[in-house]
């Protein structure tokens, strides 16, 4: 099969591959220039020293809880197994087989009743869930080729006590995103998703974390640790502001479809709905608001009773390659922690969109870490309170 | 030396009759302690917080959930908005449905069972995607819009932004989608309908209009009551239609539901509002069934 990566340098872009390469820039620019400020050494290595059969003796068919597009095929059948896990293949003979979540909490609270596999992929501000559970164990990272590779700044979000409970694979931002053509923000400030001139023309995630994007509009100190009383003040704001909201999303793809159809010109999004527009010639931008970007991580762990311990390194190191964040990057508009990728043909509009000539994009105040609420449910409670009223 | 035991054979009949509906009966009993009634009682433990499942779990008795729920909670409120889009969906159902059930029963002499299956023809397409047809009929851009700024009606500028994302996206998707369920039970009624009584109102000197409300319609009644209830009981629970076509207005207990033990991962809440709604539907089902039987509606 013909490596489209290969053919690259040799060819005229088009649009659609201009936003396409361009993603693989935003992420990997960005991590590169994180990498600077991080030494590769600053990850653990150690792994459990449990004597362990040998790959030959592990039953394989390795067990990969996952995000669906992640492997399974089900978004690009064939692409994804050759990006993703073909090296994997390779090396074991093995072929993973995918175990689909909706999305992490769903994920997670089938892990709390009791499922167990041998690899799952949730988002960094669950991994202290996966921890706490007790049904994960750290990587032998000195096992996977390709750690070297990756981005401390990132890897570091994997680590709890000091252990590499995750590797850090996909990442990506969370800001406000808008129709240049019909909106004309007074300022570059999430107060974008509550401007009142264009009621019915806006969208948020249906997830706690607007509480979070209502705290750092109002300076709260640290909203991913809001007190009682802050979080009363950011659910009575907002509940006060969704009268203006047309629709609020689950599935990244249905904002897509909101902003080609035309119904809503402004959006809490990822980096895939920019990527997606983009490449539709639509004439949007990706803002970086006063308040900061946000931005989350996902990585793979390791169930701490898996049987086929090496092949789930063998599988973690097939993610951690350049050729499959080449793949994520591309295809979904997503970063990858692999600084390795070249970023020589970059299309400026998109290394604007992604920050990546901004060495501190992921750095206060320009962005903040997703993290782990210690207090879940209660802003789970708030945020149903918000939906409900 | 006793004589035997000579064994009545009527009391012999029962005795084998009772084995047999015993075994007969077993396996759907089963079936419904083990996936119904099991999983109602464990969700009505959790909703006291008995059970510990995540480490935020508690594991002590509380009434805290149904505390909050009851004590000016928003969710008894995002109840009676639930109740009053199902009210107003099965009153228009029904009232839309009924013409349909009398012409197929009444006034249609051939073919009457082919074009009932038309009328339920749309169930051989996805849900999903029926919803999702009307996400581009009621959209900015979609058909009925694009009618309006074509017909000069409405500047592009100016869509009708109502028809998608509100209560009543909600409501004409649910109609939508209930009507040929309703029909069935409205058309069974009438189908069933002794016409010589309607000949005999005739006979009487019975207006058409005067047969029609005081002898057909009450006949059909139990199928009225019945078509009511199908729809009625559904669409209060209902989480997927306003989930897609529905926006923060169209928001219904099935969605805060639905929210709690997915995204919210508050599941004692949750349980609390899943019981709540199943007593309140149960309640509902045994004041209903006083006025319906099945073979009230099919006779």
């Amino acid at each position: 099969m013909t490596n489209e990566f290969d053919r690259l340098p040799g060819r005229t872009l088009k649009r659609r591959d201009f936003i396409r390469y361009a993603g693989i820039a935003a992420g990997a620019g960005v991590l590169a220039a994180c990498k600077k400020a991080v030494s590769p050494s600053s990850g653990p290595t150690g792994g459990p020293s449990a004597t362990r059969p040998p790959i030959a003796e592990e039953p394989g068919g390795l067990q990969v809880f996952d995000w669906s597009g992640y492997g399974g095929g089900e978004y690009y059948p064939g692409k994804e197994r050759q990006y993703l896990w073909a090296d994997y293949q390779k090396a074991t003979g093995d072929t993973p087989k995918f175990i689909l979540f909706e999305n992490d909490d769903a994920g997670y609270t089938k892990i709390a009743a009791g499922a167990r596999y041998d690899v799952v992929h949730p988002c960094a501000y669950r991994f202290k869930d996966y921890v706490d559970l007790g049904v994960v164990q750290p990587w032998d990272t000195s096992l996977i080729a390709d750690y070297t590779q990756l981005n401390p700044t990132l890897e570091q979000a994997g680590q709890i006590d000091g252990q590499q409970y995750f590797i850090v694979e996909d990442w990506g931002f969370i800001a406000p995103l808008y129709r240049a053509d019909k909106v004309q923000p007074t300022e570059d400030s999430w107060s974008l998703l509550w401007d009142d001139r264009y009621s019915g023309r806006i969208s948020w995630i249906n997830t706690l974390e607007m509480l979070v994007i209502a705290g750092y509009y109002h300076q709260v100190a640290d909203p991913w640790t809001m007190t009682d009383d802050e979080l009363a003040q950011m659910r009575d704001f907002l509940i006060s502001k969704k009268h203006l909201v047309s629709f609020l999303w689950d599935q990244s793809y249905d904002l897509w479809r909101a902003f080609k159809q035309g119904d809503v010109w402004i959006g809490y999004a990822w980096p895939d709905t920019v990527g997606y527009a983009t490449a539709a010639g639509m004439d949007v931008v990706y803002m970086q608001p006063k308040e900061g970007r946000i931005w989350w991580s996902c990585g793979l762990g390791l169930f701490k009773d898996s049987a086929n311990y090496y092949h789930a390194h063998e599988y973690a190191d097939s993610w951690s390659t350049a050729k499959a964040a080449l793949f994520l990057e591309s295809y979904y508009y997503y970063g990858h922690a692999n600084s390795t990728v070249d970023l020589s043909q970059l299309p400026p509009a998109i290394v604007k969109a992604f920050s990546l000539d901004d060495v501190s994009a992921l750095q206060p105040p320009k962005a903040h870490t997703e993290s782990w609420i210690s207090r879940r449910s209660v802003y789970s409670q708030y945020w149903s309170e918000v939906l409900a009223a | 030396m006793a004589a035997p035991d000579v064994i009545d054979p009527a009391k012999k009949w029962r005795r084998r009759e009772r084995r047999a509906t015993a075994g007969l009966l077993s396996g759907p009993l089963a079936w419904l302690l083990l996936f119904f009634v099991a999983p109602v009682v464990y969700v009505a433990i959790y909703s006291f917080g008995t059970i510990k499942l995540f480490p935020t779990d508690t594991g002590v008795v509380t009434l805290d959930g149904w505390r909050r729920f009851f004590d000016g909670s928003v969710y008894l409120a995002l109840f009676w908005k639930s109740i009053r889009i199902s009210l107003t969906v099965s009153v228009v159902v029904v009232l839309l449905s009924y013409p349909i059930g009398y012409f197929l029963a009444l006034c249609v002499k051939k073919r009457k069972y082919v074009l009932l299956l038309l009328i339920i023809a749309p169930f051989l397409t996805s849900y999903l995607l029926r919803v999702l047809a009307w996400k581009i009929i009621l959209g900015d851009s979609g058909v009925i819009n694009s009618f309006l700024f074509a017909t000069h009606l409405r500047s592009p500028d100016h869509p009708i932004t109502w028809l998608l994302y509100s209560q009543f996206s909600v409501m004409l998707v649910l109609a939508y989608v209930w009507i040929p369920f309703v029909a069935l039970p409205i058309f069974v009624s009438l189908d069933n309908l002794n016409r010589s009584v309607l000949e005999a109102a005739g006979d009487l000197g019975a207006s058409r209009w005067q047969t029609f409300w005081r002898v057909t319609f009450r006949l059909s009644l139990p199928g009225v009551v019945a078509a009511f209830v199908f729809v009625f009981v559904p669409t209060i629970g209902e989480f997927v239609t306003p989930l897609l076509v529905g926006g923060p207005s169209g928001y219904m207990y099935g969605n805060a539901i639905q929210d709690l033990f997915t995204k919210g991962l508050d599941w004692q809440t949750g349980s609390v509002l899943a019981m709540f709604l199943l007593l309140v539907v149960a309640g509902l089902m045994a004041l209903f069934g006083r006025f319906v039987q099945p073979r009230s509606v099919a006779t």
